[in-house]
């Protein structure tokens, strides 16, 4: 059964006590591994991070203000092969999204591995977050605990206090940032002081934490989860009352370099070796000659649609909002817009929630009931 | 000017469609040549790449044909190649393109009337729909707006004629 408690903060030192909390678990031998974000770079980035030594974990940051990988695709590199070790992965919700996905599709297995899954104040973009730390004053250390800080209180009051940068796109329109499938949860919102933890009551006793109910969260996430849902619902207004034709669609992406950095980063787009990247679609250099002679000019490279579109369908029903496809994209095109809004039909119009369950399967890889 | 004469892809499973059009052609049952057939193992084989590819590239219409539900030859195919269609159509009415281009279609071998009616009414109606915007991309792109460079604004868009 699971059950409350809360870890204990003081002067404010949030990252302390859950610092202590996942030390906690390594010692206790609970998990010998622990994939957490460091902070690396002298604090002005973060870095998923391996740890074994709990001693390394003066530089965790559970809470992390910046994704610059999604931990999925590393729990996934982690565990493909089923190594059977004991491994504890400190998670974002939309990463335990993808990594669910990643399970169902066979591309993760969660065989010995405890999701410790942390509520997500929202993250900046990786240049963002150095700009912030870069602008402040104080000791390194204790940069990335006041970004935190001044998240917090800009959640609490948002127009008292305004965050000093925009968080990412898909952050500002993400309505699920709590965790929903985790082993354990690590809770900050409607904390006043104080890490809310759930858990099971076993794995309670093992760390001799005291079982007290936590405060009411609820009034705290519904807050955030009505500006959220606004912010979402307009993204969506505006991008469908947009896509009328062909055109509107190859607006949004007509200055696509066809890099592939969206793939490489999307936690979804698994295969191995990309179909775009073989030479399935590269026809001999004489076509595109025949080509341009049959429509008089011809845009090269020709597969940017094609390319946008196949992925569209292989990961929209998945899509788990992450947007990591749009960070990673030179050219900043609003692919967590098109992901999303074209995810949402999608996912409603087939009754799918990804991530919600493990045992609800992928539309895709099930047999619809048909009556013959 | 000529006549608007569609051009259309078929991709059709080995063991039912495929035989389905072969079992046309044998009986003499007349159908407008505007196909353009490409044979698959299993219409649960297809990959939305390739009718993707086939639109992007100015086909006016794709047909996907697989035998009946219940008779695929490898139990579950032609139920798979439903979902992968009905998500693919689902994801083209969303991004603006017109997904009454793309048909699944039932045909057995023993269908060839069923084959030969099936193209007749699919050239019938492209043929009122009209040619595919794909088939000049050129145009598509000198549409847009250029509008995802950081610090252009996009200039107001042309009242599109109707």
């Amino acid at each position: 059964m699971k059950v409350e408690a809360v870890l204990k903060v003081e002067k404010g030192d949030i990252l302390g006590a859950s610092r202590d909390f996942l030390a906690k678990l390594l010692t206790q031998g609970l998990v010998d591994y622990l994939l957490v974000p460091l902070e690396i770079s002298h604090g002005r980035t973060l870095a998923q991070t391996l740890v074994q030594d709990p001693a390394y974990l003066d530089k965790a940051n559970p809470f992390s203000a910046v994704l610059p990988v999604s931990s999925a695709s590393i729990v996934s590199q982690l565990t493909i092969d089923h190594p059977g070790k004991k491994l504890g992965a400190v998670m974002k919700p939309c990463e335990i999204r993808a990594l669910v996905e990643l399970v169902k599709l066979g591309q993760a297995s969660l065989e010995n591995v405890t999701i410790i899954g942390t509520d997500c104040l929202g993250t900046y973009e990786v240049e963002d977050y150095a700009k912030l730390i870069d602008k402040m004053k104080g000791t390194a250390g204790k940069k990335g605990a006041r970004v935190l800080d001044d998240m917090r209180q800009s959640i609490a009051e948002p127009d008292a206090k305004p965050l000093p940068i925009s968080l990412r796109p898909a952050c500002r329109m993400c309505n699920s940032f709590t965790p929903l499938l985790a082993d354990i949860t690590l809770g900050l919102f409607g904390m006043q002081d104080g890490v809310f933890v759930s858990l099971e009551s076993e794995l309670a006793e093992k760390l001799g934490l005291e079982v007290k109910k936590a405060p009411d969260r609820q009034p705290a996430i519904d807050r955030l989860l009505d500006s959220r849902t606004k912010a979402r619902e307009q993204v969506f207004t505006e991008f469908r009352g947009k896509m009328e034709t062909i055109v509107d669609f190859a607006d949004c992406l007509d200055t696509c370099i066809m890099c592939y950095a969206c793939s490489s980063a999307c936690p979804l787009c698994y295969c191995r070796v990309c179909f775009f990247r073989t030479d399935t679609f590269e026809p001999e250099s004489e076509r595109y000659y025949r080509w341009a002679e049959r429509e008089g000019a011809l845009r090269m490279p020709t597969e940017i649609l094609l390319y946008h579109l196949t992925r569209l369908n292989h990961v929209a029903i998945s899509c788990c909002g992450c947007g990591m496809c749009e960070s990673a994209c030179p050219r900043k095109l609003p692919l967590t817009t098109i992901f999303q809004t074209v995810g949402d039909g999608l996912q409603k119009a087939l009754n799918y929630v990804p991530g919600r369950s493990l045992e609800e399967a992928i539309p895709l890889a099930t047999v619809p009931e048909v009556k013959v | 000017m000529a006549e608007f004469e569609p051009k259309i892809v078929a991709f059709l499973c080995n063991w039912c469609a495929y035989r389905g059009a072969d079992l046309a052609g044998t009986s003499r049952f007349h159908y407008p040549p505007n196909v353009r057939v490409i044979r698959l193992m299993c219409s649960g084989s297809i990959d939305p790449v390739y009718v993707l590819q086939a639109l992007l590239s100015g086909a006016d219409g794709v047909l996907i044909g697989g035998c009946h539900l219940g008779n695929c030859h490898y139990q579950d195919g032609n139920y798979k190649a439903m979902r992968r269609v009905e998500v693919l159509k689902n994801i083209l009415r969303q991004v603006g393109i017109d997904q009454e281009r793309v048909w699944l279609r039932w045909i057995d071998a023993s269908e060839g009337g069923l084959f030969s009616q099936t193209i007749q009414q699919m050239v019938d109606e492209l043929r009122t729909k009209g040619p595919n915007p794909m088939r000049k991309p050129w145009q598509v792109w000198q549409e847009t707006m250029g509008c995802q460079m950081p610090g252009i604004e996009a200039k107001p868009k042309k009242e599109k004629v109707a």
